[in-house]
């Protein structure tokens, strides 16, 4: 009885990690560290077993490719270029919702930000 | 850091420069040729100077491509991160320290707004306006301070009244667009944008040449390429214009289609006003004049806060007037 419980007690996180699908549309904001508001974020992804593809941006109309993603367990990563700025994100997530944090260079700046994303779709 | 696009390219001179020379090439070949260069990344946006002997710039997403545009030669390239002049920025704006440090900074700024009342205040009795030949010690600091407070003093409140609005813009913009009925900025809409994933059928030269044609009177400056949103993104800079001057964009579709365009003019007044108190109070609002003062007044500030100091100094005995200087206030 006691083995049972630990092998259910050991299999239950991977149970977990599995069962995050990322396939869908990610709505919300980041602040960047010192800045004044929130920037709007809209990410349609698309996961296929342990790769996730789509693309990321303020908005439906203004979407940039995910690249370098990687999911492990209930953690994703990943990064996108505007031109001027690469953003790079580390989220995890719970649920229907995915928060994290951003790293954001420039040719000169760099900063952080706090993520925050909702699954709306 | 009135002046940091310029310090930038003395930093980099043989990316930032090109010798000017009679053709331009397409922007597909600047481009192709760089993508080529660079393992195949694609190309996320270009940059197209406003001189012609400055380099264009191809934004890929390992980092920022420097192409001479009339002999098609690449440059260099520079990895995105923080330098020093971001650096420099960042203590600008926040000391360094993001949260806590921005706080630090805009209440200062108002207490420097303050201490400028207080400074005319103080100065009107004796109304001095000049530096002694023969001052040495405290005299000559409370002369410079004198004087130049009293000369710089309106550049000076222009610059920190302006940096207050910057610093309290959050709280302070719902009371200035009511008091001044603003209206939200308009985008003009064409046509719905669609998601599409297939190549664009226009090249970036044909919407460029698009986004010319919707607003002949400004110059392109920046072009993101189309990606997943389907859509180019042209941003031009209207040189008749002194406030928001870049901040117009023509949005196309990847067919060529225009979808929206912004323009500087249908911003809203309150955008418009927040704006122009950037532009004062970086001194770029009229161009090299405004920046050449800007960069006095800030030079003044750092004589102002020294003088001060070294006052403060002399009036607690902590360093000592020379023998021969004698004490005037």
């Amino acid at each position: 009885m006691n083995i049972r419980i630990c092998i259910v007690l050991l299999l239950l996180p991977l149970c977990t990690a599995f069962a995050a699908d990322l396939t869908g549309k990610w709505s919300g904001t980041f602040r960047a560290t010192g800045a004044d508001h929130d920037i709007p974020q809209l990410f349609i992804l698309q996961q296929d077993g342990a790769g996730l593809h789509g693309s990321g941006g303020p908005d439906q109309s203004e979407q940039y490719p995910i690249e370098n993603a990687v999911i492990n367990g209930d953690k994703v990563t990943f990064e996108l270029t505007t031109g001027e700025w690469r953003f790079s994100y580390r989220l995890r997530v719970s649920g229907g919702e995915m928060s994290g944090d951003l790293d954001l260079k420039s040719e000169n700046n760099a900063r952080k930000a706090k993520v925050s994303l909702k699954r709306v779709e | 850091m009135v002046f940091e696009p310029e310090l930038d390219r003395a930093l980099h001179p043989r990316l930032a420069y090109v010798r000017p020379g009679p053709d331009v090439h397409s922007l597909a070949e600047l481009g192709s040729t760089v993508s080529q260069r660079f393992n195949s990344e694609p190309v996320v946006a270009y940059f197209l100077a406003s001189e012609p002997d400055l380099a264009w710039q191809v934004a890929l997403p390992s980092g920022i491509v420097y192409v001479n545009q009339h002999t098609g030669e690449i440059l260099g390239e520079r990895s995105r991160g923080q330098t020093f002049l971001g650096f420099v920025h960042e203590v600008h704006v926040r000391l360094g320290g993001g949260e806590f440090g921005k706080d630090i900074l805009r209440w200062s700024t108002l207490a420097t707004l303050v201490s400028l009342a207080t400074g005319l205040y103080l100065w009107w009795p004796a109304k001095r306006v000049r530096v002694r030949r023969n001052g040495s010690g405290r005299s000559l600091w409370v002369d410079l301070h004198n004087t130049i407070g009293i000369i710089a003093l309106a550049p000076l409140a222009l610059i920190v009244g302006t940096g207050v609005l910057l610093g309290f813009e959050n709280e302070l913009a719902p009371a200035v667009e009511r008091i001044i009925a603003s209206r939200p900025s308009a985008v003009t809409r064409f046509r719905q944008a669609s998601a599409q994933m297939s190549a664009p059928a226009i090249t970036p030269d044909q919407a460029v040449a698009i986004a010319r044609r919707v607003m002949p009177d400004a110059v392109p400056y920046r072009l993101q390429m189309p990606k997943y949103g389907g859509s180019y993104r042209v941003a031009l800079l209207d040189p008749r214009r002194s406030i928001a001057a870049d901040h117009n964009v023509v949005v196309l579709d990847s067919s060529g289609n225009v979808l929206s365009k912004i323009q500087s003019s249908d911003l809203s007044e309150g955008d418009r006003l927040f704006a122009a108190n950037e532009e004062i109070h970086t001194g770029s609002i009229w161009g090299l004049p405004t920046r050449v003062a800007a960069c006095f007044t800030s030079l003044a500030a750092v004589v102002q806060v020294s003088s001060g100091w070294l006052m403060w100094l002399y009036r607690k005995k902590l360093i000592s007037a020379p023998p021969s200087s004698p004490e005037r206030t």
